[in-house]
């Protein structure tokens, strides 16, 4: 089998988030865990890693970020286009590793969207995980994603927003700060406790630190790397962390696996 | 089966003649440099070849497919029987490493339709041809079809391989039997890389000294036997833009943008740690995944570099 | 009918027309390349110009009069994104090479009674308005205008090769000029020539700029071992970049 051929999806719903960020629906059928990504390639343009954003057999929600070719292009699909998809690629959150752990999810901007996958996968679990935290930083009030989600979490689980600013003070339901900041202030110990980070490096780094602080171990905490990736199925090496792939072994690595490797 | 014959050397170009009109034969010839080309009479085995025979099979481009709207296509590929006669041992170890990638792990239909039909003819070096050679420091091990040992007035001819067995079933009539044995295999004074663990190495200071020489140009992965990564981009065609091809490209771990981003970010920003990668992929990382080290010991990443790296002597020293 | 391709411009101030050249050297792409876009104005191979708004106007050549000012800014006005063609618009190229020199040696060549060809310091593009793109190269290779110009027709960012010349050079196989005693300058330069020059046993002069990445001081220090004098290595590196090395004196006496 050609593993570099990809397969045809069709569009079943696109929702645009903020600005520069949407969320599609593809009509593919497949079994995946929690922050797994598929590549989506739109012919002409190229192809993207994007981390899926649901949990569902029947379907799978793309949440993307327009920072690039691919991705800007993909933001101009409408209902019923085809785009061509590979996967699902990587290893996600060891979800049944974990049962009966509280689990505290960090997610910063667009790193929020495999965090959804595996809030959609909690809720459809509940009974399996203790408490569920969320911490999750946007940059401002506009730029918070998935509002629509939020409503309900906020209801199933301990639920904190922050926006690290607030240029039009519509502030009403979420704390103005650095996420870290948020963090930092929360009573938290190390007690039957995981965490799920998925953000920018710098805040990631950050954390991570108040972590340490806070008592956990690197073997507590899973963290969702952002690589350069082209062909996904580990053989075009891009993506490789000090010899881990990034698609292959990750894209989520417990933190003692990795740790401090950023620049590697 | 006789697995050890016996090639005068004066019957070498009728041989090769021979394997010419059944196959593509692509032997070393000096022009400029040492390069495998087609057979055309002339051939040189004084020295390695400047560049490996991995373009012959890992492509510098390949066309994965061709689409046209949302319909995708594989382009069929002609395949042709082809010979290379006078590869050394560490680009046919270099070889066996790429079809552990590209054929046994991930069973890639391009670089296999490449390799399928051809035949790796070996040439063992008497001596060390260049003075970078640390393909003794390598564990090499046996992956030609027939290996032709240089003895002065004729060659023993190696059988290694049911290919190389029937190729020379086909050409008898050049072939003796011989009472000879091959006693070694190992290439004399190549052993000059020290240790090829370098696990406790990777905070060491003095990789700086390496990368401060180090002009990222990349010469390294291109001239490298072994040398894997690539990446693949669409290029539309001009006509009708619907229309184009999927392709894919070498690429160079030593470059910036070789971990850049959407969005701009590199991650393998400083020169140190693009050079130490290269190391690491070669001698650890590799090993981990496949359980060879990927680096077969050609040196062409030190003879090749415009200011010759000389990363043996650094590992070796950082060892002490 | 009302047309939604891109209006497109290409102009030149002082230079040699050969990026234009260039563009028009994609013979059999041509139409269906010039078929992508709306081409409004191309005043070196058209008698009819539409001088309105252009989405993108490419710019060939530096500014080395007043003229050239002039024009420059007036496009700047009508362009919303200018495009430097070519070595002339991105670093000054050859022509730049005389802020270099002394003035002393070619006073007498200057028209001193054409008051509009004034001369002023000769500058690249990017010296007096905001550039968006540049597509280096003297000339620029033909195929990378094609691309760019599919790229911006698609939508998409077009993109500028960041890599050395080098890689390249080795996949087409050369021999490195550096080991056979040329000062070749491909180590720091942009590549996406398809390393033109070096397949043709000609050393690289640089006529692409500066990579990213480009470590201008080690260069400098190779080629000091292999024996080039300071001289040369100056004239070399200053003979398409000239102005984008600021520090070189600097770097040479270190």
């Amino acid at each position: 089998m050609n593993k570099l051929l990809p397969k045809p999806s069709k569009v079943i719903d696109f929702q645009r988030e903020t600005f520069d960020n949407f969320t599609i629906t593809l009509d593919a059928k497949m079994k995946h865990e929690p922050g797994q990504f598929v590549q989506v390639s739109l012919l002409g343009f190229g192809e993207a890693p994007i981390s899926i954003a649901s949990h569902s057999d029947k379907y799978i929600k793309l949440n993307i970020h327009e920072v690039g070719n691919v991705t800007n292009a993909l933001a101009k699909l409408k209902k019923g286009d085809k785009v061509f998809i590979k996967g699902p690629y990587g290893k996600g959150y060891p979800m049944k590793k974990l049962k009966g752990n509280d689990i505290i999810i960090i997610g910063g901007g667009c790193g929020v969207a495999p965090l959804k996958g595996v809030i959609d996968y909690i809720g459809q679990n509940r009974s399996n995980y203790n408490n569920v935290m969320l911490f999750l930083g946007f940059r401002t009030p506009d730029d918070i994603l998935f509002n629509k989600e939020l409503k309900k979490w906020r209801k199933d689980y301990h639920v904190n927003v922050s926006v690290d600013k607030d240029p039009k003070k519509t502030c009403y339901d979420f704390n103005v700060g650095f996420i870290t900041e948020m963090l930092e202030k929360t009573d938290l110990n190390n007690n039957n406790k995981v965490v799920f980070l998925c953000g920018p490096p710098i805040m990631i780094n950050k954390v991570i630190e108040i972590l340490k602080n806070k008592g956990f171990n690197d073997n507590q905490m899973f963290v969702s790397n952002e690589r350069l990736m082209f062909c996904g199925i580990g053989m075009c090496c891009h993506c490789m962390i000090r010899g881990k792939l990034t698609c292959l072994d990750g894209p989520v690595f417990r933190y003692d696996e990795i740790n401090k490797y950023e620049n590697d | 089966m006789v697995n050890l014959l016996k090639l005068k050397k004066a019957h070498l170009k009728k041989f090769l003649n021979k394997l010419k009109n059944e196959h593509k034969l692509y032997v070393p010839v000096k022009t400029d440099l040492v390069r495998f080309e087609e057979y055309k009479g002339d051939i040189y085995l004084k020295e390695n070849s400047y560049f490996p025979i991995k373009e012959f099979f890992f492509k510098k481009e390949e066309t994965l497919f061709d689409y046209n709207k949302n319909k995708i296509s594989v382009p069929e590929k002609e395949s042709e029987k082809r010979i290379f006669f006078g590869v050394r041992r560490c680009d046919l170890n270099a070889i066996k490493h790429q079809d552990m990638i590209f054929i046994e792990k991930f069973n890639d239909p391009y670089y296999k339709k490449e390799r399928e039909n051809s035949i790796l003819i070996g040439y063992h070096c008497n001596t060390a041809p260049s003075e970078f050679c640390f393909c003794g420091s390598m564990d090499l091990k046996d992956c030609q079809d027939l290996m032709f040992f240089d003895k002065g007035s004729y060659f023993l001819v190696e059988i290694s391989s049911k290919k190389g067995s029937s190729l020379i079933k086909k050409h008898k009539e050049f072939f003796k039997n011989t009472d000879k044995k091959i006693t070694t295999k190992k290439i004399p004074n190549t052993d000059i890389l020290h240790t090829k663990d370098i696990s406790n190495l990777y905070n060491n200071p003095d990789w700086k000294k390496a990368s401060s020489m180090c002009l990222s140009c990349s010469a390294c992965t291109a001239l490298c036997p072994t040398c894997y990564c690539h990446s693949i981009h669409d290029e539309g065609n001009v006509h009708n833009l619907n229309k184009g091809k999927r392709k894919r490209t070498w690429s160079s771990c030593q470059l910036k943008e070789f971990t850049k981003v959407a969005g701009g970010h590199v991650f393998r920003e400083k020169r140190e740690d693009r050079f130490k990668h290269r190391i690491y992929h070669q001698l650890e990382y590799f090993k981990e995944r496949y359980g060879v080290n990927l680096c077969t010991g050609c040196g062409r990443c030190i003879s090749g570099c415009p200011t010759r790296i000389n990363w043996l002597k650094l590992v070796n020293e950082m060892k002490k | 009918m009302k047309t939604t391709k891109l209006k497109i411009g290409f102009y030149g101030i002082t230079g040699c027309a050969g990026c234009q050249l260039s563009f028009i050297f994609n013979e059999d792409e041509l139409l269906s390349l010039i078929d992508l876009i709306d081409l409004r104005a191309f005043p070196f191979i058209k008698e009819f110009n539409l001088e309105e708004k252009f989405d993108y106007v490419f710019i060939e050549g530096l500014v080395a009069n007043k003229n050239d000012l002039k024009t420059l800014k007036k496009l700047r006005e009508k362009a919303d994104k200018l495009v430097a063609l070519g070595a002339c618009a991105h670093t000054g190229c050859v022509p730049a090479y005389r802020n270099f020199t002394l003035k002393e040696n070619y006073k007498h060549l200057l028209y001193m009674k054409r008051t509009e060809i004034q001369d002023v310091k000769p500058t690249p593009v990017d010296t007096h308005v905001n550039v968006d793109y540049t597509i280096p190269g003297c000339p620029p290779d033909k195929n990378e205008i094609m691309n760019f110009i599919k790229d911006i027709v698609k939508g998409k960012e077009p993109k500028i090769n960041n890599n050395p010349v080098c890689v390249e050079c080795r996949r087409n196989n050369n021999v490195c000029l550096l080991d056979v005693g040329k000062p070749c300058l491909g180590p720091i330069t942009r590549g996406g020539c398809n390393s033109v020059c070096t397949n043709g046993k000609f050393e690289c002069w640089g006529c692409r700029g500066l990579t990213d990445d480009a470590d201008i001081k080690l260069l400098v220090k190779l080629l000091k071992e292999k024996g080039f004098s300071e001289k040369i290595i100056k004239q070399r590196m200053r003979s398409f970049v000239g102005l984008k090395l600021p520090n070189l004196e600097k770097i040479m006496n270190e």
